[in-house]
């Protein structure tokens, strides 16, 4: 250890015999003088003016991630094809199930293309349709306004249990 | 109780010793910083009352540094030169934040850091064989046998990696110590204090013939 102290010690006298060149008195002039001109010709940066710009920019960075966000939200939108009525009422509960996400058009669009095949029967649900429209037209007729409870304290509004296992 | 009593005045004797060696010790530290901030509280006014003034200023007090750092850095005088001018013209830019800075030294330091970092890495090509022949270190004889020496020791220094010989030249040539080198550099003294140990290992190895 002494040893290599030794010589990092004469390896430095060894070293402090050359030395580094001060500048020259023309180079100070030379730099001095590009300094000095550069000093004149740039105004005074007043120092309110920083935190100033800095919001400013900070400012327009938003407004540049906003309209970045809404121009890809109406991009997203613009390729959703809304599906059809008929696909729609296949799939009412599916739909509404979906959880209220930032992405919904996309996602939903999503959903209703992964779905499986639709369980209910369209004709059997639209000739129960029909038959309520057709009690509600001859309840009307009649001339009664409150509604009948049929035998047995059921109201034909509501489908038994019945009716709605016909639709699957 | 008479040793009691002695003991007392011992103490209390021990205590105005060391009280008055105390104040002494505050003055002097005080008077240290007094004259090391005087400097850099009247540059720091003259870049507060905007006096192009301060250009001579910031060059009596960091110009010798300033140099011999970048070309201990750049391994070339001429190179030396035009980075020295950059970071004066930087300096100048960026006067209204070196007045506002904790350590005015420490912040020049940074500017010349970066001017030579991005000349290094404009300057692509290997001019290692090149950097030997410049007279960026000079011997005060100008024999032959200390010229050769010269030589020999630019020729060690350029093959150290920049963050070695950057320090050994802080060290060697302009007398910093480790503390003064990494406030400097912005490093904390251990990395400074291994660089260096690393720095003379090799140059060490590169000088062997050199050392008895």
């Amino acid at each position: 250890m002494n040893e290599k102290e030794a010589q990092n010690e004469q390896l430095e006298n060894i070293l402090r015999k050359a030395h580094l060149p001060e500048p020259s008195s023309e180079l100070k002039k030379r730099i001095t003088a590009e300094a000095t001109k550069a000093w004149n010709q740039i105004p005074t940066e007043l120092p309110w003016l920083i935190p100033l710009r800095r919001l400013a920019a900070s400012a327009a960075a938003a407004i540049v991630i906003i309209w970045l966000a809404n121009y890809y939200s109406e991009h997203t939108l613009a390729q959703w094809h809304p599906v059809n009525f008929t696909d729609a009422s296949r799939h009412p509960s599916g739909h509404e199930a979906l959880p209220e996400m930032p992405y919904g058009p996309l996602m939903k669009r999503l959903a209703v293309l992964n779905r499986r095949p639709a369980m209910l029967d369209t004709s059997a649900l639209n000739d129960h349709v029909e038959k309520l429209r057709q009690f509600l037209n001859e309840q009307q007729q009649n001339g009664i306004s409150r509604p009948s409870v049929p035998s047995g304290d059921k109201s034909y509004l509501i489908p038994n249990q019945t009716s709605f296992n016909s639709y699957s | 109780m008479y040793a009691k009593k002695s003991n007392c005045k011992k103490f209390i004797n021990i205590r105005q010793n060391g009280s008055d060696k105390l104040s002494l010790l505050i003055n002097r530290s005080w008077n240290n910083v007094l004259n090391e901030n005087l400097p850099d509280n009247m540059l720091r006014a003259a870049l507060q009352r905007n006096d192009p003034a301060a250009v001579e200023l910031i060059w009596e007090r960091y110009a010798i540094d300033l140099f011999a750092y970048l070309q201990g850095v750049l391994c070339s005088r001429q190179d030396a030169e035009d980075v020295l001018q950059t970071v004066f013209v930087r300096i100048v830019q960026k006067r209204h934040r070196l007045a506002k800075a904790h350590h005015l030294d420490a912040y020049v330091y940074r500017i010349a850091r970066n001017e030579a970092s991005s000349f290094i890495s404009r300057r692509k090509r290997e001019r290692k064989a090149k950097l030997v022949n410049e007279s960026w270190l000079i011997v005060l004889e100008d024999k032959q046998e200390t010229n050769e020496l010269a030589g020999q020791i630019k020729a060690a220094l350029v093959c150290l990696p920049q963050q070695q010989r950057e320090v050994i030249v802080m060290k060697i040539y302009r007398q910093k110590t480790f503390l003064e080198i990494s406030r400097l550099l912005g490093l904390s003294r251990n990395t400074v204090a291994s660089r260096y140990r690393y720095g003379m290992e090799k140059l060490r190895t590169l000088l062997g013939d050199l050392i008895l």
